[in-house]
């Protein structure tokens, strides 16, 4: 057992990502310590928050009733983003360990996760500074069971979940209509969920005996998932046959190469986990302008520029800045066969024109806040289209690493480079500059102009630009095709 | 039809492979045997320029691999599975490589129907690529790289994880397409094979082309005790 997570330790520290970015892993690292220190600052101080925002007397109450909140959004999260650990197993299963044994593994190895990583720091903090003085300590010992048993059972609870609905796309939509429900109901006082649900927990908090209940849900669940595991450890279970849609988009087959590359690429992105979860992150991006386009923004051109490039590019930016790893798994028939560089880049291009019209389009009707975000909006599509395609595209040809399209998209890191960084900074840096430029002669508005301009410049000249882009491709292929063999 | 001239190939201060002079002529059918890691693949990546060489040239008919593209027009390949798209199906797949080559769904109607022999339902089946057996993907990137009708077909391995009859099969094709006019490069671990159908076999050693010879009676024999398999 103790072997098996040497094994998967080692796996980490030894996957080429991790061994070849130091630098990069530095900087994810800060950056993920930031995130738990913000985490850990808001717990920290949630008594205070929750006196400011709710006027409440008791906190704990308050605090317990808004664990509830907190589990259905925990649970609906992890259902969306965890991943479960199943296929690790799979070079042990013929060799001489017991199977019920190995069977644990998959289900221990999933409670180190950032996802209860987040839940200890909300809590615990909370939980020492607050309940542990106020309360009696059999009182303080009952409510952490409690609380971290449901924890547990929404984790295991999620192997469950994953194997019976993750096929079924309806089912999530089914299950946030639900807790929209009880969160309508709940509001409104109709049913109190929360209300039922803090004092549930006091009541176990209180009569200690009765902290057997959360503890064997908690084990339940466990059980579930491992006999889930038990039913599933074939290996041919872990491959589902797909049905495909051939045929479709075979109106593109009409223009050529071009065509062909685009067709294979859209293909791939609806057909491979990670692209297809960054296509429902993206439209996410789209939904940026609620929370952007406020009255008090409305004549900062400054935001108003800032949401105009990232809503016109949400797709384009996200998934363009992997260009030519996407195709790592199958680079070298790329580059084997009779494909030109050139119609390469520029199918690359087009996808990423059409995407950001695509996204303006979808966005227009922001427009009914405020005229200025049409203009805008279309100005920086311009700029989009025109410039930033093209920059990216010439970073993306320092791309080197190898992209596993089967793996999700959260929290993954694999194919990120410095590339990814690098090319954001003068994309999206250009029109801020271009502003500032405009802002010290007092004329902002012509900063937008300028931009359209230079954007639709670019396009008129984007035959010679791509021929540049091609030309750094060529360069560039030798170095790009040795990174992504490297599994 | 391929000059090789002065390729070297380095990792590091590692020299895994250094050829100084060779060419292949036009129908010629060469068998590339070697040990594990002796850089059969290698040789083969350098003529398809997918490896940069540390130095010297590959010619395919006279002009540069690395700087023309114009031998993709006339060269057919099968390396690994990193030339086959995991996430089309089989049919998709040899549409996107026919239409590459110009070539209409008719004409890939026909070619199958010509091979139908070598592939089993599991190729016709709307199934990815990636859901295939091993022997299944490599009979895909095998009629991939036959497609366009290749004056040059360079295969890695192409025996490997095929059943009997599909191997045979597959011996009798690529006789066949040498004597009407294919330049043929493979490499293969099946001494037997390469010694039925290759008229020039080259033997590689760490890197450095040890044996150059055309095949008569004795090569079998020769290359066996080469390598300690009796």
């Amino acid at each position: 057992m103790i072997e098996l997570l040497i094994h998967q330790w080692k796996e980490k520290i030894r996957s080429p990502f991790w061994q070849k970015s130091i630098w990069l892993n530095i900087v994810l690292g800060i950056l993920g310590i930031y995130l738990l220190l913000n985490i850990v600052f808001i717990a920290y101080f949630a008594d205070v928050i929750l006196k400011k925002i709710f006027a409440s007397t008791d906190v704990v109450e308050t605090f317990t009733r808004l664990l509830f909140y907190y589990f259905a959004f925990d649970l609906i999260f992890r259902f969306l983003v965890q991943q479960v650990p199943t296929l690790s197993i799979q070079p042990y299963l013929t060799l001489p360990v017991k199977k019920s044994k190995l069977l644990h593994y998959p289900l221990i190895k999933s409670v180190p996760d950032f996802i209860n990583l987040v839940a200890l720091l909300l809590i615990l903090p909370f939980f020492v500074k607050v309940i542990c003085v106020t309360e009696t300590p059999l009182f303080c010992l009952a409510w952490f069971i409690t609380v971290f048993s449901l924890v547990a059972t929404n984790n295991f609870l999620n192997f469950s979940l994953k194997k019976y609905f993750s096929k079924r796309p309806l089912f999530i939509l089914f299950l946030l209509a639900i807790v929209g429900l009880i969160i309508y109901l709940d509001k409104t006082r109709v049913i109190p969920f929360s209300r039922y649900f803090s004092r549930g927990l006091f009541r176990i908090a209180y009569t200690q005996s009765l902290v057997i209940i959360p503890l064997i849900i908690a084990a339940i669940s466990y059980y579930l998932g491992y006999s889930l595991l038990k039913k599933n450890a074939y290996i041919e279970d872990t491959q589902t046959s797909q049905r495909t849609n051939a045929g479709s988009l075979s109106f593109l087959t009409r223009y050529g190469e071009i065509g062909n590359l685009i067709r294979t690429e859209i293909k791939m992105i609806l057909r491979n986990k990670r692209p297809k979860s960054l296509l429902y992150v993206s439209t996410i991006f789209l939904a940026y302008g609620f929370i952007f386009y406020q009255n008090r923004n409305i004549d900062n051109y400054l935001i108003l520029i800032f949401v105009g490039f990232f809503l016109t590019s949400a797709f384009g930016i996200t998934y363009g800045q992997y260009s030519f790893s996407w195709e790592s798994s199958y680079f070298d028939s790329y580059i084997a066969n009779k494909i030109s560089p050139f119609n390469y880049v520029k199918s690359k291009y087009l996808l990423f024109a059409v995407t950001s019209l695509f996204c303006f389009m979808i966005t227009l009707p922001y427009a009914i806040i405020s005229y200025k975000i049409a203009f805008i909006n279309a100005a920086m599509l311009l700029y989009n289209v025109g410039i930033s395609s093209i920059i990216l595209l010439l970073f993306c040809t320092y791309n080197t690493s190898r992209i596993d399209l089967g793996r999700s998209q959260f929290m993954n890191y694999q194919g990120t480079g410095f590339t990814q960084f690098l090319s954001v900074i003068p994309v999206a840096g250009f029109p801020v500059i271009v502003y500032l430029l405009f802002k010290y002669f007092d004329l902002p508005q012509y900063s937008i102009f300028t931009l359209g301009l230079l954007g639709a410049v670019a396009i008129v000249f984007n035959k010679y630009l791509l021929q540049m882009v091609a030309r750094q491709f060529v360069k560039r292929k030798y170095k790009m095709a040795v990174g992504f063999r490297q599994i | 039809m391929i000059k090789i001239n002065n390729l070297k190939k380095a990792y590091g201060k590692k020299i895994v492979l250094s050829i100084d002079d060779l060419t292949i002529n036009a129908l010629e059918l060469v068998g590339i045997v070697g040990n594990n890691g002796a850089g059969k693949t290698t040789m083969l990546s350098l003529i398809l320029d997918l490896i940069k060489p540390s130095t010297g040239t590959v010619q395919s008919k006279d002009q540069l691999v690395s700087k023309t593209d114009d031998w993709k027009n006339y060269t057919g390949s099968y390396l690994n599975e990193g030339f086959l798209i995991p996430f089309l199906t089989p049919m998709e797949f040899l549409e996107f490589i026919g239409k590459l080559h110009g070539l209409n769904s008719a004409d890939i109607k026909a070619f199958l129907t010509e091979n139908a022999s070598f592939y089993a339902e599991d190729i016709t089946a709307k199934k990815y690529i990636r859901e295939l057996s091993s022997g299944n993907k490599n009979k895909v990137g095998i009629l991939a790289s036959m497609l366009s009708k290749p004056e040059i077909l360079i295969l890695d391995e192409p025996f490997a994880n095929l059943d009997p009859s599909s191997q045979s099969w597959l011996k009798s094709k690529l006789k066949k397409m040498n004597d009407d006019g294919v330049t043929i490069i493979i490499s293969s671990h099946d001494l037997k094979h390469v010694t039925d159908i290759c008229s020039r076999i080259l033997l590689i050693e760490n890197g450095i082309i040890v044996k150059d010879k055309n095949t008569n009676a004795e090569t079998l024999d020769e290359l066996e005790n080469y390598f300690n398999v009796r």
